[in-house]
């Protein structure tokens, strides 16, 4: 059993525990008819704030604050917890009310956008780490200027050597706008090779229309276009990760207000229930 | 000849010499001990005496109080008394003395205080360091263009702690530059002194033909540290005093490589594995009769074995590890002749020492007596624990990952920074986490060699041999004694760029600093701007140790100890998970 699958264990059962012990807590509040209401709901705003506190964690690198992945590992585990704190304390999926609601629909989407980033934290890295050499995010259209000035100045070369335009001609109808820029939003949510595919086949079909000046160009090309397609694939999948956690936090954010406004209505419009 | 082609001079050995020397200067020094005893006709007509006086020695001045070699420096030089008197300290000087103060670690108010004390913009300092008159124990002078560093008040620190006198004549130095050790002592200029300094190479030369030298440079060697380094190995550790003593005047020194391994090595000049090995020089070949026990004293070697066409790396063997002893207790026990079961080659720089096969026959199996098997199982811990044996932690399908870091010399690395591809998310948590707590500009690039899924990041590796410590002319680049750290000392850093055109590794970089206004820091005289060499320095100073390992949300960068198989094994297989 790996490391992981070993923590995975560990925490997910002290989980389970803990959420088995506040179920016992509510059941037995209950039972002598008292509400659990106001502690769950301070349960749960304690453990928003502790996982926004994971941000400014983040930002006091020189703070003994414990490990990032410790931090991660409690983020995630509590993270999951709420959902169940969040069950006991609302009592229904649809609370009414539209400051419930709202408060609701942030909840779900926060906890729901922190387990897509779970996915994709654990996904796209390996996909990554496939794709030739690493690259890094912020270089990405520095490197993709430089690609495309080199495939242009491999055309007009190859033009210059042989006098033919059967490979310029192809660039300009089918490659200039493969590197002219990023790709498209399809991409960026499912990128796949088909283009690059496509494209490469393209161009062994025109080969044998080429010169023998204009072949060594279009050699060039395939390494170029199978470089700006890894640009892109990096860029695309780095660009996922980045905008999930932008969305996240921004959510989080926002959970935190929602909660601490309907704390203060809470406690401004609690009867005291016998 | 085609136009594609330029002739130029062939790139000869003293086209950078070593010092200014003049004609004249040569001649005062053959007339002189111990060049004049020397016979000049020993030496082969490429390799003539007075070149190497010409290209690999300087003469340099000194006045009273100059430090010549601090304790702990790497130097590539010996040196000899020319004119004057120099004193070598005999105890360990404070650090402080030295400029080496260690950056106090920063209490908890000191780390909270970081939030708005910290500059906002990159590099910025309070003052440019080196005649900082906060910097009030050691100060810098220029010697004809050479920086040299002196000691304040040297009668009252001699009059504290010990120290010999070396008048003309002497030879000092020349143990810490031959075998890349760290200088065992501080040398002060007792007055004015004038000395020679002579490079390493120049010196190995000489020693090769001239017997006395070689002689007394041995002997010294022999005196001093051979009984301690055999001591230290496992398999001798409990000789009685008299066999070690016999076994110490036996034994024979050998050097392979390139000492200066680090000048053809780096990102441009990338070989294929195959041709990387066939490059690198024999120490014992596979099938060949034993000819002695190997005991690395410094550097590594790498151990393979025939396979196919090629070579197969099994293991790597540095500091204090022994070559060929199973073969010879084989043979011992079955009274045939054992061949070596592998091959040995030089890793970069490697130097040997052989104890001759007789004397291990004689001296060493039978002292084992009883004990065969218990040498055996010692020698098998220092390999599990020491260093890179694949066959007992990593898998025969791993050797490629020991080529990996053999070629790329990531076996140098102390704290050499892995990151795991398949973990890391790319978000550049620790390159943050990293210039928060460096003057705002990270100290490491998340970048560098891939082998599959593990990247060795560009950081400084904290080396077992910093070569980027040789020749710093203030010796503000330093190994901690405490921690085997090297670190930077920025107030007595020059900003000569040595340190950083010698790690080949490129984990230092040279940094323009600026004043807290937010202005850029440039020389009045010259006006260019005040440089700065910056790199890992494990976060010495920061509570939190080191701070782009703890700012990793996903466990995919760590720091590993190269010589600790087990440590890596251990994060390679978690990565699995
Ligand atoms: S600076 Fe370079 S040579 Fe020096 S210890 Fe770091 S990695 Fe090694
Ligand atoms: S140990 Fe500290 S100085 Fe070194 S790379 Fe990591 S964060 Fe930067
Ligand atoms: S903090 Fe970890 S996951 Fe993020 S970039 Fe650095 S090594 Fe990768």
């Amino acid at each position: 059993m790996s490391f992981f699958t070993r923590r995975r264990i560990r925490n997910a059962s002290l989980l389970v525990l803990a959420l088995a012990g506040i179920v016992w807590w509510v059941r037995a509040r209950e039972q002598t008819l008292d509400s659990s209401a106001l502690g769950t709901g301070y349960l749960l705003l304690a453990a928003v704030f502790f996982l926004a506190s994971y941000n400014v964690r983040k930002k006091l690198p020189f703070l003994p604050l414990g490990g990032s992945t410790a931090w991660l590992q409690w983020h995630i585990y509590v993270g999951i917890g709420t959902v169940g704190v969040f069950a006991l304390h609302a009592r229904t999926a649809w609370p009414s009310g539209w400051l419930e609601a709202l408060l609701a629909v942030t909840f779900y989407l926060t906890v729901g956008s922190g387990l897509v980033g779970l996915y994709l934290t654990r996904t796209i890295p390996p996909q990554l780490a496939r794709v030739s050499d690493e690259i890094t995010y912020e270089r990405i259209p520095a490197f993709r200027r430089q690609v495309r000035r080199q495939a242009e100045e491999v055309v007009l070369e190859s033009v210059a050597a042989s006098g033919a335009t059967t490979l310029a001609d192809f660039y300009t109808a089918r490659l200039y706008g493969f590197f002219a820029g990023a790709r498209g939003w399809r991409y960026l949510v499912r990128p796949t090779s088909a283009l690059r595919r496509a494209l490469m086949r393209e161009m062994q079909d025109v080969r044998r229309y080429l010169s023998e000046q204009e072949q060594i160009g279009c050699e060039r090309l395939f390494t170029l276009v199978r470089r700006k397609d890894d640009l892109d694939f990096h860029d695309a999948r780095q660009k996922v990760l980045k905008l999930w956690l932008f969305g996240h936090i921004g959510l989080t954010y926002a959970l935190v207000l929602l909660a601490v406004l309907h704390g203060l209505l809470a406690h401004a419009f609690h009867g005291g229930v016998a | 000849m085609s136009e594609l082609e330029i002739a130029v001079p062939r790139p000869r050995r003293w086209n950078e010499p070593f010092g200014e020397m003049a004609e004249a200067d040569v001649d005062a020094l053959l007339r002189i001990e111990p060049f004049r005893s020397i016979d000049a006709n020993a030496f082969p007509p490429s390799l003539p005496l007075r070149g190497i006086l010409l290209g690999d020695t300087r003469i340099g001045r000194y006045q009273a109080g100059d430090l010549i070699v601090r304790e702990g420096d790497y130097g590539h030089s010996a040196f000899l008394v020319l004119a004057g008197t120099v004193r070598v300290v005999l105890e360990r000087l404070d650090a402080k003395l030295l400029g080496r103060e260690e950056p106090p670690r920063r209490s908890w108010r000191q780390a909270i205080a970081q939030l708005w004390s910290n500059a906002k913009l990159p590099e910025v300092r309070a003052s440019a360091g080196a005649n900082d008159p906060a910097n009030d124990r050691v100060g810098t002078r220029d010697e004809s263009g050479t920086a040299r560093v002196f000691l304040q008040d040297v009668p009252r620190l001699l009059e504290k702690t010990g120290s010999v006198q070396l008048g003309v004549g002497e030879i000092f130095g020349e143990l810490a530059a031959l075998t890349r050790t760290p200088r065992t002592a501080t040398v002060i200029a007792d007055g004015r002194a004038t000395l020679l300094e002579i490079r390493w190479q120049g010196l190995r030369d000489i020693m090769r033909r001239s017997p006395a030298i070689r002689e007394h440079v041995e002997q010294l060697y022999r005196e001093n540290s051979l009984r301690v380094h055999l001591r230290e190995t496992p398999l001798l550790y409990d000789l009685p005093d008299n066999i070690i003593e016999q076994v110490a005047l036996a034994t024979e020194f050998e050097s392979y490589g390139n000492f200066d391994w680090y000048s053809d090595f780096g990102p441009n000049h990338a070989r294929d594995a195959t041709e990387q090995i066939a490059a690198e020089p024999l120490i014992a070949e596979e099938g060949d009769r034993p000819t002695g026990l190997l005991l690395i004293r410094s550097g590594f070697a790498r151990m393979s074995q025939r396979h196919g066409h090629g070579h197969r790396t099994l293991a790597y063997l540095g500091k204090g590890q022994v070559f060929g002893f199973s073969e010879l207790i084989e043979s011992h026990a079955t009274g045939e002749g054992v061949p070596w079961r592998h091959s040995l080659r030089a890793v970069g720089y490697v130097d040997v020492l052989r104890i001759p096969t007789e004397v291990v026959r004689e001296l060493i199996i039978p002292n084992c007596g009883l004990w065969i098997a218990d040498c055996g199982l010692r020698m098998q811990d220092t390999q599990q624990s020491a260093i890179r044996n694949p066959k007992s932690e990593i898998s025969a399908s791993d050797a490629r990952l020991l080529d990996f870091l053999a070629d790329h010399r990531f076996l140098n690395g102390t704290q050499t920074m892995l990151i795991n591809l398949d973990r890391c998310t790319r978000c550049d948590d620790c390159v943050r986490a990293c210039a928060a707590t460096h003057d705002n500009n990270p100290r490491f690039i998340r970048q560098g060699p891939k082998h599959d899924n593990l990247m060795v990041a560009n950081a400084c590796m904290h080396c077992v041999d910093p070569v980027c410590m040789i020749g710093c002319p203030t010796g503000a680049i330093a190994r901690d004694a405490n921690t085997g750290t090297v670190r930077i000392n920025d107030r007595t850093c020059i900003g000569c760029s040595t340190c950083a055109n010698s790690c080949p590794y490129e984990a230092i970089r040279m940094v323009e600093i600026r004043e807290p206004g937010g202005a850029f820091l440039v020389d009045e005289a010259t006006q260019q701007p005040i440089l700065k060499a910056t790199k890992c320095d494990f976060c010495a100073a920061q509570l939190t140790g080191p701070a782009c390992q703890n700012a990793c949300p996903h466990d995919a960068l760590v720091r590993v100890d190269m010589a600790n198989l087990t440590g890596l094994s251990q994060w390679l297989g978690r990565k699995a998970g």
